[in-house]
């Protein structure tokens, strides 16, 4: 297979994947889209999608990405510059921060949600940021 | 199973291990132990040890290498380490620097 030696690294048509049987142990970074279906301990500083798929686990200090769906089991702080979602059956224990934080039912969590929103004008919304902050599990 | 696929946009600093076969397409440093075959594509690059069942190398790679089964090193690849395995084949346009042990 001839390749050009020198190539542009462009996001390649194969997304990043930590395969189901894989652990790493470290910090992982970079561009593009991320699934994990594996073990991580480490950080994570996507600049992409990250996934952490059912049956994968994360245990992080801090994770950043474009946005965060999360189906597996996640302990850390994350941030995202769009949508961080807990679905249905994700165990996450940290604190979230996002565009915007969507919490499935049968989602368990336990943390601190950080949204950045305006209020509208007739709720006296001056305020740019609203927090919550306390212990939510939805148990199905 | 699904394998696990380092994107050409990452990079994974410390160590990999994992029961199926790796494909790195972007950069690892540190550790990667694979049961299965390990691929490092074009443009890849490792700074590791890698153990695997075989090993395929088009891009960069500094470290050892000790494979149950076979290493290739293709053109384009670039090697610095020591490759340990029973089959070995170093392809035309490879680069290498390092011992090769066939264990015999």
């Amino acid at each position: 297979m001839a390749q050009a030696r020198t190539s542009s690294p462009s996001v390649d048509a194969e997304p990043a994947r930590i395969g189901s049987g894989a652990r790493v142990r470290g910090r992982i970074h970079g561009e593009g889209d991320l699934v994990v279906e594996g073990q991580v301990e480490g950080d994570l500083a996507i600049r992409g999608e990250l996934t952490v798929a059912e049956g994968a686990s994360v245990t992080s200090g801090a994770i950043e990405a474009r946005s965060v769906t999360i189906a597996g089991a996640l302990e850390g702080d994350v941030a995202a510059t769009g949508t961080v979602r807990l679905v249905a059956g994700s165990r996450v224990r940290g604190n979230l921060r996002g565009s915007s934080v969507a919490i499935d039912d049968g989602a368990r969590f336990s943390g601190r949600l950080d949204c950045e929103f305006d209020l509208p004008p007739e709720l006296g919304g001056t305020s740019p940021r609203g927090e919550v902050r306390g212990r939510t599990a939805a148990r199905r | 199973m699904a394998s696990t696929v380092i994107g050409a946009g990452i990079t994974v600093d410390g160590e990999i291990t994992t029961d199926e076969d790796v494909v790195v397409a972007g950069t690892v440093r540190g550790k990667l132990t694979a049961k299965e075959g390990v691929t490092i594509e074009h443009g890849a690059t490792v700074e590791a040890d890698v153990a695997g069942a075989s090993l395929t190398v088009a891009g960069s790679l500094t470290g050892n290498v000790t494979a149950s089964e076979r290493v290739d090193l293709q053109s384009g690849a670039r090697v610095i380490g020591n490759v340990k395995a029973a089959r070995v084949t170093i392809a035309d346009g490879a680069q290498f620097k390092g011992n090769v042990d066939m264990d015999i």
